[in-house]
């Protein structure tokens, strides 16, 4: 095990794991000049001198401005629509309804279930049932109060197993069970029959608000040319590009989508940009002018996607040594109102078909069963957000694994130690995980940086006047990299040129995760370039190859394949030019910083912008496309077996709680948390990852929660939802382990979601193993935690 | 409204304009005076994005009617440093440390950071907490700034 401190950090790589050096993509002897190090983000001066420009900050001038208006029911049939008034209020230029919008009616990631306006019915209370675009944002105001609405109010539905009784309000037509999804493996009843001991448990997480900083917004400006071009900060422009064109009744090729950088998405702004995208665009055609929609943080909480809720039954039977045998479990899967990216996409994409496959957890169980329902309410629709149904399936394993410890008197670590997946492993689906296992190196390096087998077991009332009583736990958790889709793909173009100056065409996305800097790192390591050489030309359909959306922890992996792809192209042509130059062997040659030169001979050397103009003379290609798409997927429908994502990213997290027994206050007082991540591309980029997943771990265990009260969110803005300020947040130590990822540009795999999916649990399990009381239904406020105590037969004894 | 005469210090030039009095401070310096590194996160004054310095005190100038600047001085994201300019401690740190990730908090935060800074050239690692906590951030769980102002501090002490 090789230590390679970077930052505040530790990263280690294990080559004990060695793979074959054939692999395409994969360079483990290669020293690595570019990638593999820390460098700043390239986007970081503009950031830090106020320079750079997020959608808010561009011109409004020309524009006008778009406005939805809302329906106050959660269920309601449409009546009548008197609109009148507003159109006649001098500012306001369009007022559309339903029967205005020029294509299909409907808009969504993967069915386009949403109305762009509600025609004839509202299913929740951000439905639209009524656009508005005016001269100026109070005009615009003013019309929305002008506009009258008739509805005839039906009953709703809120709870998924209310949603399947049979005389449950209909959200739609087709019934409001949207999906039902099967695991079989083994005979769960037979290895039940064998166990020493059986638990059943039940967990239930709330809608969670992704509470990016930056408010959504949109512009869709009609062209000279009749297209449309629609700007803003999305993290999937193809998916909004491909509704904008469906909404509109024109052929994909004439919309053009544009990234703005983006303040924050965490997989909101998969959904949101399409909602507010195609709306704007509607109002744009209408018009034929400019429009601009700015939703107001309230907006935010009411209209767009929200982590799924879940209610999760969970049986587990184990041996007395720990050794797991049988997993059961239920999960009702709230859709809410629409389908947004609940249901699937054969084989295994969407997050309803994701959380099943997750749910038992990253150890090997010989028999498992899980049934899974997504149904319609009439809520706000359930979406991506960080872990894309993962981390709610965690919090119901990760939990009940601590309480299965418990009944068997044994260490929580000793439980997951006999029972993690290792190399050669199957997981629930079948899956063999046969390269890149680092989840016991995870488990091993947090314990050990921890001290856990020394803290666990002493916890006790940090002194003897004190209230706090100290308490440790632990979350293990897997992650995918990719989607599981048929279609999962990164195009990626290379150009240099002939003063070796590079460009680098990509469609993923910037959000705050380094992708701007990470990518170029990798395109710069692959030709031998630096990376000031690099530029990056920021996401637009009109320019990029297909990309595939930002999301999944796909981007590094997927498209780092498709740039090393498309970069050795180019890298071809230098170095069969390079050899004619030198008079050396072409195998021979080899190009890093900036220079080609004879890998036996180095004094025979070239500048790379040398060679690059002498190609561009001579005619040879200095274009390249790559284009990567991940080892098949495959699920079968009926028992759920299969290899649905091709390779996993690993954590354990520990972490040290207080909590005062009489008030249910809980501190989090120390955190450990390990990644295997295959290769960190930029350790520091890395780091950034983990510390942020961290506290949105945190803020969903303590404090996060949109209520609901008869379908209408109460807390809707950041005063009353509350996230992890600085006092809230732990000093995290962050371990980085590189166990290689044969499929990865220099062995890396996903990192964007795993960080956030651990640490809920392992703040649950703290708190549970400080105070003997366990909250099974989020978020552990002081409240819960109090209630959990008292449950528990009171604070434990001093 | 009648309009107000509004004469203030912002980043050291002296303006003097015409506003209307119920302007808040965060649209006259985006709107008005194109000043756009001052972020709006939510308009009631939770997230700090928009904190500016007011004779040198941290701000939220998403509630703060403009003409409470009447006389006094403003300093914003955009007088720390400009790019031909040496930048600030706090901004270099930033950068050295990692401290941004989507950006969007981070003028509130490097101005938050200033003013501490200002006070206290060697705040211990609760002191910038306490200090920071007013500015909300999603992306870095908060441990890069709170290393970067840190960082900012020993810098300018050394550069004395």
């Amino acid at each position: 095990m090789q230590d390679k401190t970077e930052g505040k950090g530790m990263v280690q790589v294990l080559t004990k794991e060695k793979p074959d050096l054939d692999g395409l993509l994969t360079a483990p002897d290669r020293k690595l000049s570019v990638a593999g190090h820390s460098i700043t983000r390239t986007d970081d001066l503009a950031k830090v001198t106020g320079k750079l420009m997020y959608g808010a900050d561009y011109p409004q001038e020309g524009f006008l401005h778009g406005k939805i208006l809302r329906s106050p029911h959660p269920h309601a049939l449409i009546k009548a629509i008197h609109v009148e008034k507003a159109q006649e209020l001098p500012g306001v230029v369009a007022v559309l309804t339903g029967k205005d919008v020029p294509g299909r009616n409907g808009f969504g990631a993967i069915l386009p279930d949403q109305p762009v306006i509600c025609a004839d019915k509202v299913r929740y209370v951000g439905d639209g049932v009524a656009l508005v675009a005016a001269e100026t944002e109070e005009i615009a105001h003013e019309a929305l109060s002008l506009i009258r609405v008739e509805y005839e109010v039906l009953p709703a539905v809120f709870d998924p197993r209310d949603a399947m009784k049979p005389n449950a309000p209909k959200v739609h037509e087709g019934g409001n069970l949207l999906q039902k999804n099967k695991l079989r493996k083994g005979d769960v009843e037979k290895g039940f029959a064998e166990a020493d001991v059986i638990l059943k448990r039940t967990y239930q997480v709330p809608f969670l608000e992704h509470a990016y900083m930056e408010p959504d917004i949109t512009f869709a400006v009609p062209q000279r040319d009749g297209t449309m071009l629609v700007e803003g900060p999305m993290q999937a422009p193809f998916t909004v590009r491909r509704n904008i064109a469906a909404v509109l009744g024109v052929p994909v090729n004439q919309v053009r989508a544009r990234q703005i950088h983006m303040g924050g998405g965490f997989g909101g702004k998969e959904d949101s940009p399409i909602d507010i995208g195609c709306r704007a665009a509607v109002l744009a055609h209408h018009t034929g002018r400019p429009v601009r929609i700015a939703l107001e943080r309230e907006e935010i909480t009411i209209q767009t996607c929200k982590r799924h809720p879940m209610i999760m039954q969970l049986k587990i039977g184990a041996r007395k040594d720990g050794k797991l045998l049988a997993f059961e479990g239920v999960i009702y899967d709230e859709q809410g109102a629409y389908a947004g990216l609940g249901p699937l996409i054969p084989p295994a994409g969407g997050s309803h078909i994701h959380s099943m496959i997750m749910m038992p957890g990253p150890y090997e169980i010989p028999h498992a069963k899980v049934d899974a329902y997504l149904c319609y309410t009439n809520h706000p629709y359930g979406g991506a957000m960080r872990g894309f149904g993962a981390p709610q399936v965690h919090i119901a394993h990760e939990q009940l694994i601590d309480e299965l410890a418990g009944e068997l008197g044994l260490d929580p670590f000793d439980v997951r130690h006999i029972n993690a997946f290792r190399l050669g492993s199957a997981t629930a689906t079948g899956q063999v995980l046969d390269q890149s296992v680092g989840l016991l190196d995870t488990l091993e390096a947090c314990a050990e940086s921890f001290d856990w087998k020394e803290r666990f077991g002493r916890n006790d009332y940090l002194d003897a006047e004190s209230s706090k009583r100290r308490g440790v736990g632990i979350g293990m958790g897997w992650y995918r990299t990719s989607i599981g889709t048929n279609g999962d793909g990164c195009g990626a173009n290379v150009y240099v040129h002939e003063d070796g100056s590079v460009l680098l065409y990509s469609g993923i996305t910037e959000m705050g995760q380094g992708a701007f800097t990470v990518l170029p790192q990798i395109c710069a390591e692959e030709l031998g370039v630096s990376m000031e050489d690099v530029r990056l030309v920021k996401p637009d359909t009109d320019q990029v190859p297909e990309s595939g959306p930002t999301v999944g922890s796909r981007s590094t992996t997927l498209m780092g394949n498709a740039i090393i792809m498309a970069a050795r192209q180019v890298k071809a042509s230098i170095l069969e030019m390079a050899s004619e130059m030198l008079l050396v062997p072409v195998e021979r040659i080899e190009t890093k910083n900036r220079l080609v030169y004879d890998r036996e001979d180095p004094t025979k050397s070239l500048a790379f912008k040398e060679v690059a103009a002498r190609c561009m003379a001579m005619g040879k290609r200095l274009i390249g496309q790559g284009w990567w798409t991940p080892p098949a997927s495959s699920l079968d429908p009926e028992t759920g077996q299969g290899n649905p994502y091709f390779v996993y990213t690993y954590s354990t997290h520990m972490a040290e709680v207080l909590v005062d027994v009489e008030t249910g206050e809980v501190d989090i007082t120390d955190y450990v948390a390990a990644f295997d991540v295959g290769k960190a591309i930029n350790p520091k980029a890395v780091e950034g990852q983990i510390e942020g997943g961290v506290a949105m771990g945190l803020g969903y265990a303590l404090m996060e929660e949109v209520a609901m009260v008869d379908g209408v969110p109460q807390n809707i803005n950041l005063q009353n939802y509350l996230i992890p300020t600085t006092l809230d947040v732990p000093h995290i130590k962050p371990i980085i382990l590189e166990v290689e990822n044969k499929l990865g540009p220099y062995g890396a795999k996903g990192i964007g979601e795993m960080p956030n999916i651990p640490a809920t649990p392992a703040i649950l399990n703290a708190i549970a193993n400080a105070c003997g009381g366990r909250v099974r239904s989020l978020p552990a406020d002081p409240e819960h935690v109090f209630m959990a105590i008292r449950e528990a037969g009171g604070p434990p004894e001093r | 409204m009648n309009a107000l005469t509004l004469t203030f210090t912002l980043n050291g030039n002296n303006i003097s304009m015409d506003i209307s009095p119920d302007t808040l401070l965060v649209d006259l310096l985006r709107d008005r005076l194109g000043l756009t590194g001052t972020k709006v996160g939510c308009r009631e004054g939770e997230c700090g994005a928009c904190t500016v310095l007011l004779d040198g005190i941290p701000v939220n100038s998403c509630i703060l009617p403009a003409a409470k600047v009447q006389g006094r001085s403003l300093t914003t994201i955009e007088g720390l440093a400009d790019e031909k300019r040496q930048l600030h401690e706090i901004q270099q740190a930033f950068m050295d440390e990692g401290a941004a990730q989507c950006g969007f908090c981070t003028p509130g935060m490097i101005m938050n950071a200033k003013a501490l800074l200002d006070r206290n050239a060697e705040p211990n690692d609760q002191e910038i907490r306490r200090s920071l906590s007013g500015v909300l951030c999603r992306c870095t769980g908060y441990q890069k700034i709170v290393q970067a102002v840190a960082t900012a501090g020993e810098m300018k002490k050394s550069q004395g």
